[in-house]
């Protein structure tokens, strides 16, 4: 645990106190990478409307894109795999098991040639493009499916759902049915039946999916890389471009720790506001 | 067939103790069971371009290993430095005259010794003392393949008013946009710079306030109209063939590749100025392998055969002069020139820029990336 969890984050938070001078390391500790982050400016960069007033805005301006894009992904994937696990929950009597694997399915291949097989049905002469067109709706190919911030949402919702279907199967199966049946007895509508116990019992497992999802999608790397062209780009590839490219591996690792800390924030601003303890006391 | 032929040997119990505990090591299995010596040698690790890890142009190395080396494959040069100084052990880098110099500057590129190169006496001898082979008083570079960089376009696609007087402002208007891909470089800037008038020779050196206003002025324009910027060139040959873009920057086997397949394309010699470049093999003193087999590997990659391969399947010539007395005559032609020095005099040969403006076209570009939206 220690070996394969703290040791890389701690050479990362050493990395990013120390500077890169050209080809060399410079080892004097220092904060600069982070003050790099945070200095402002004057004059700002316009981006989207809103004005940055940092000297270097290129972190901050993907990181708030990254956020979200990761968050109507994460909102996509809740919307698609609550009614697949309740239909799982509820609906399914016979070899459930069978379901479940059918569900994991798609993980069975590489998570590379599932953002690959996107980038066919979205690409210009791609599954939807040639659809269309066969059917008679559009003589152009569209042009903006492919190579935006959409086709990476799209592309992230697709390959995390079935990481949200499971919990939320879990916790909606653990709901007791003589609490359903109760509800109807006493004359609550199935609406209301689903607003005041099927949700509120479900919901640790929907905050354990979409937290699942948030987390991993702020910083991926690859789908954007894949199918994001340069207006998809998100924090992770800014992150690889100054490892790898601009070589300067300490400003990525200062980079990719104050992500870490903000995602971290976010989550828990996200677990406050939803009343985390109190979904957990009326668990207990 | 080597894979059938060993299992047969093993169901036949015809293996040999050795050989089993040789193939387990190449599965990693033996690393701490086996004795050191009976490990097999360390397999040469190769940087190259995307393409070029086809045998068709180290057949020679193949032939006397009986094997190919490990590939790691690069978009740019940049990319595959940083990996070497983050520790990849490569023992081969094949990189271009206007790039080597952040190799031997960084500390990684070895001197070569020419003499181990059977092959050397047969290269063009304009390129053996090219700025780029030699370095500091010092051969870091066996030349192998040449060729340019200029402006693809779909002529079939086009007002013929460009077809006529083709220039590199197409990457830069906005009527274009979604239309054009250029490539994943900063030379994007560079070009946007030469679109504004600026002579090669001034924009490759851009630094500091200049350099990020050629960034925000043509970089921005660049990566807005694009509809991707490519990095490798099998996505932008797809691209282009389908229509999907009707322009690129792009090297001679783009064209070389779609005419093969009957689409029409043509390559540009835009009012701005094409650009040469000759890359060839360096000697990494990172790599782990013996150095014989990395000799081996550059004398492959300059014989005559590889030469043919190079011009025949891809267009671009090739450093020795002997290739082209075995390539097929018609592929010669279609190349137009054949010889490096004229076709150096009549384009921009690409520059060495010092390291400060390297490191500060990387950063610049990188931001002007980043902020598409």
């Amino acid at each position: 645990m220690i070996a394969m969890l703290a040791l890389p984050i701690a050479a990362l938070v050493v990395l990013s106190f120390w500077t890169q001078s050209g080809f060399e390391l410079d080892r004097t500790p220092t904060l600069e990478n982070y003050a790099q982050l945070v200095r402002l400016t004057d004059e700002p960069t316009v981006w989207f409307g809103i004005p940055f007033y940092f000297s270097y805005p290129v972190p901050a301006i993907l990181m708030i894109k990254s956020v979200v894009m990761s968050l109507s992904a994460t909102v996509a994937v809740i919307a698609l795999a609550y009614p697949m696990a309740y239909f799982l929950a509820f609906r399914v009597h016979k070899h459930k098991a069978l379901w479940i694997i059918l569900i994991t399915i798609p993980f069975w291949t590489s998570y590379l040639l599932r953002v690959f097989a996107w980038k066919i049905v979205l690409g210009f002469n791609g599954a939807i493009n040639s659809g269309l067109k066969a059917i008679g709706i559009i003589d152009q190919p569209l042009e903006f499916l492919l190579y935006n911030p959409g086709a990476v949402v799209i592309t992230l919702a697709h390959s995390w759902v079935a990481f949200a279907i499971l919990p939320i199967y879990v916790s909606l199966e653990k709901i007791d049915r003589s609490l359903l049946e109760a509800a109807s007895d006493l004359g609550d509508s199935k609406l209301k039946r689903f607003l005041r116990i099927t949700l509120p019992l479900s919901a640790p497992g929907t905050v354990a999916a979409a937290l699942l999802v948030f987390i991993p999608t702020v910083g991926d790397y690859v789908t954007p890389t894949l199918v994001g062209g340069p207006g998809g780009t998100m924090i992770g590839n800014l992150v690889q471009e100054l490892f790898l490219k601009q070589n300067n591996a300490p400003l990525g690792a200062a980079v990719a720790i104050t992500m870490m800390l903000i995602i971290a924030v976010i989550v828990a601003i996200f677990l406050w506001a939803i009343g985390y303890r109190r979904i957990r006391a009326r668990r207990a | 067939m080597q894979r059938i032929k060993f299992l047969d040997r093993m169901i036949d119990g015809k293996l040999s103790r050795r050989q089993m505990m040789q193939a387990a090591g190449a599965f990693g299995v033996g690393t701490l069971v086996l004795p050191r010596p009976s490990v097999a040698a360390e397999v040469l690790t190769c940087l190259e371009w995307g393409g070029y890890d086809s045998p068709d142009y180290f057949q020679a190395y193949v032939d006397k290993y009986g094997a190919q080396p490990n590939f790691s494959i690069f978009a740019g040069e940049e990319d595959a430095l940083a990996k070497v100084l983050a520790g990849f052990a490569a023992d081969v880098m094949h990189p271009c005259n206007y790039s080597v110099a952040r190799f031997v500057n960084a500390g990684v590129a070895a001197e070569l010794d020419t003499s181990r190169l059977s092959h050397w006496n047969d290269i063009f001898p304009a390129l053996q003392s090219a700025e780029g082979v030699v370095w500091d008083g010092k051969t870091v570079m066996a030349p192998a393949d040449w060729g340019n960089s200029s402006l693809a376009f779909r002529p079939d696609l086009l007002p013929p008013e460009f077809v006529e007087n083709p220039t590199w402002a197409i990457f830069y208007d906005e009527a274009y946009k979604g239309r054009v891909a250029m490539t994943d470089n900063e030379m994007a800037i560079v070009i946007g710079a030469m679109v504004g008038g600026m002579p090669y020779d001034e924009a490759y050196k851009l630094e500091g306030a200049a350099l990020e206003a050629a960034a925000k002025e043509w970089g921005t324009r660049a990566v807005n109209v694009s509809k991707f910027l490519w990095t490798d060139s099998s996505e932008v040959q797809q691209a282009m063939a389908s229509g999907e873009i009707v322009a690129a920057y792009a090297w001679n086997d783009l064209v070389a590749n779609l005419r093969r397949e009957g689409v029409p394309v043509e390559f540009a010699n835009p009012k701005e100025g094409s650009f040469t470049w000759f890359c060839g093999l360096t000697l990494l003193n990172t790599g782990k392998a013996d150095e014989q087999a990395a000799y081996d590997f550059i004398d492959a990659w300059l014989s005559p055969e590889t030469g043919k391969a190079l011009i025949e399947g891809s267009g671009y010539g090739h450093a020795n002069m002997k290739a082209f007395e075995i390539a097929d005559k018609e592929a010669i032609a279609n190349m137009g020139i054949t010889d490096p020095v004229a076709m150096m005099a009549d384009t921009i040969v690409f520059k060495t820029p010092t390291d400060a403006v390297q490191d500060g076209f990387n950063k610049v570009w990188g931001d002007t990336k980043a902020l598409k939206y």
